[in-house]
């Protein structure tokens, strides 16, 4: 029987890298701009326009498909996720790095069937590195099959995270604390593109190709998990919620590691702090 | 009173020692680019997370024989040499200012952001430097009055100014004892607190400092980091337009295990003032 998101699938790498040129030329434009309008204003206007292409030319193949995309979602769309066969959508990964012209932007298009995530894609533009994840079928970068490092040691992990300032000090506060509670354990390192906004992704990514041993990030949501967990999963690595429980989607939090143990042991050190689930079902 | 001339000729000498040195980084990157996918042999130096591997130890090898061979009068300070008891101790001889490995910790994991970095100095004067990005082959480098470049495209600092519209980039360093962490995090909730855009971390204080120098960042600022990680970013800044200052505010002091580098120097400044020491062992302690 043919594998029926196969196809989905092609047409999902085909409009990353599409997308990834239009973000590519919004760079070398925005060099010149800069001094103009704000940069944020430049931002925002090339993430809605990745975000529309990549839905209308999706759309165009699968006209009954559901769509959660960043910026529809702050436009106002909900992000429910049912059955459907649905994309989920971050149109441009690293909005900060993009504005600095900081080589780590991505295109994270990540799809659900039966609130399964079947396949994620995720396109660091920059570097020209496509990484896919189709379930059951292993992770790749541009064509070269992806491994987790499988490391069991904590001591010997180099983790990576995302520290925002959400205006909220006690946020601050649980952060920082929990990045001192595992450097203390003592771990390798803890390093990462860290941004209020998140670069998610291509972190996710790197945990898939053993390059970092752990991910760990509360906050984020949705559209940029829905790739990197399938992703990590499939280079063999475990994907789970903050608390060491089962993933979450919706639930603006996730730990991914090259084995159980890193996993739980950083569920052990971290404590998470309320961020309102996506889906709004708190 | 040296003329025109003497300058030219006095200039040239280094240029023909900057190409050895560019060609002696790109031979490194290579060996360093095959050990990278292998299994690595990791120990420790000062504590459990300040690794050092047998290819960081080939690799200086390496690049002091090769230079030394053209070169036999000049200096080395090394990272491993350092490591195995040579003191770094900066003479008005030309010296060459080596870290075969900027990133080991990196390296010894696989995540790619890995550089090689060769500064050098005479009359205690930083002359040129050279980092090189391994994986990416990117090669930085910068020769003073003449200019940065990376793979030939001129390097030029961000203009920054205001904090609020920062990135900022940082390292952990080597200690992990509850104080030192402690400020650590204090540095870096100050500077989010004054709504910098966002502060990275990438595991090379080389390449952090280049992506100063390439405009991508706007400032970088560490304490823990060694002479051979400042000498040849140094150059590079400053030939980019950039600034590099001592965290106290005063000027850079080599040997003084910290620094602030930024775009312009009033962003150089405001960060300066944010920050609250972490203190390392100079480099030169035990050098007289």
């Amino acid at each position: 029987m043919a594998d029926p998101w196969q196809d989905c699938m092609e047409i999902g790498i085909s409009v990353a890298r599409q997308a990834g040129e239009v973000i590519l030329e919004a760079l070398k434009n925005q060099i010149s701009v800069m001094s103009k309008s704000s940069p944020v204003d430049l931002v925002t206007e090339t993430d809605q326009k990745v975000e529309s292409m990549i839905i209308s030319s999706i759309r165009e193949k699968f006209p009954t498909h559901s769509f959660i995309g960043e910026e529809s979602v702050a436009a106002g769309a909900a992000s429910i996720l049912t059955d459907n066969p649905t994309w989920i959508i971050d149109p441009i990964d690293g909005t900060t790095n993009f504005v600095h012209r900081f080589p780590f932007v991505a295109v994270s298009i990540g799809f659900a069937v039966n609130k399964q995530i079947e396949f994620g894609i995720i396109y660091s533009c920059v570097e020209d590195k496509m990484y896919t994840g189709k379930k059951g079928k292993g992770a790749f970068c541009n064509g070269e099959q992806l491994k987790v490092s499988g490391q069991e040691d904590i001591t010997k992990s180099l983790i990576l995270t995302e520290v925002g300032y959400k205006k909220n000090p006690d946020i601050a506060k649980t952060m920082f604390s929990n990045m001192e509670r595992l450097v203390c354990i003592p771990v390798h390192g803890l390093s990462g593109p860290d941004t209020i906004v998140g670069t998610a992704a291509v972190n996710m990514c790197l945990v898939a190709t053993g390059g970092a041993d752990a991910y760990y990030h509360i906050g984020i949501h949705c559209w940029d998990m829905a790739a990197g967990a399938v992703i990590v999963a499939e280079a063999g690595g475990v994907v789970m919620d903050t608390n060491g429980g089962p993933f979450d989607l919706m639930s603006r939090r996730l730990i991914t590691a090259s084995s159980k143990a890193v996993g739980e042991r950083i569920a052990k050190e971290i404590q998470a702090f309320p961020c309102g689930r996506d889906d709004g079902k708190d | 009173m040296a003329t025109s001339e003497d300058n030219e000729m006095y200039s040239k000498q280094w240029e023909g020692c900057m190409r050895i040195a560019v060609q002696t980084a790109q031979k490194a990157g290579e060996v360093i680019r095959d050990a990278f996918k292998h299994e690595k042999e990791v120990s420790t130096k000062s504590s459990p997370v300040d690794l050092v591997t047998e290819t960081d130890r080939l690799v200086e090898d390496l690049i002091i024989s090769s230079l030394r061979e053209k070169y036999p009068s000049h200096r080395f300070i090394g990272e491993e040499s350092s490591a195995a008891g040579e003191k770094c101790l900066l003479t008005d001889s030309p010296t060459w200012i080596i870290d075969p490995i900027d990133g080991t910790c990196n390296f010894v994991h696989s995540f790619p952001m890995v550089a090689v970095s060769i500064g050098f100095a005479v009359n205690k004067e930083l002359e040129f430097g050279v980092i090189y990005h391994c994986l990416e082959e990117n090669l930085y480098t910068a020769r003073k009055g003449h200019g940065a470049f990376c793979n030939g495209t001129q390097l030029q600092v961000s203009k920054e100014t205001d904090m609020s519209k920062a990135l900022i980039l940082t390292e952990i360093g080597a200690k992990r004892d509850p104080n030192t962490l402690k400020i650590f995090a204090g540095n870096m909730e100050r500077l989010l607190k004054a709504q910098v855009h966002g502060i990275r971390v990438i595991g090379s204080a080389t390449l952090a400092l280049c992506q100063v120098a390439s405009g991508a960042a706007d400032a970088y600022y560490q304490f823990g980091l060694h002479c051979w990680d400042i000498a040849a970013a140094a150059v590079i800044i400053r030939e980019a337009g950039g600034n590099v200052i001592d965290t106290s505010g005063g000027p850079l002091d080599l040997m003084s295990r910290r620094i602030v580098a930024a775009g312009t120097v009033e962003m150089a400044h405001y960060i300066a003032q944010e920050i609250q020491t972490i203190t390392y062992e100079r480099d030169d302690q035990n050098a007289n």
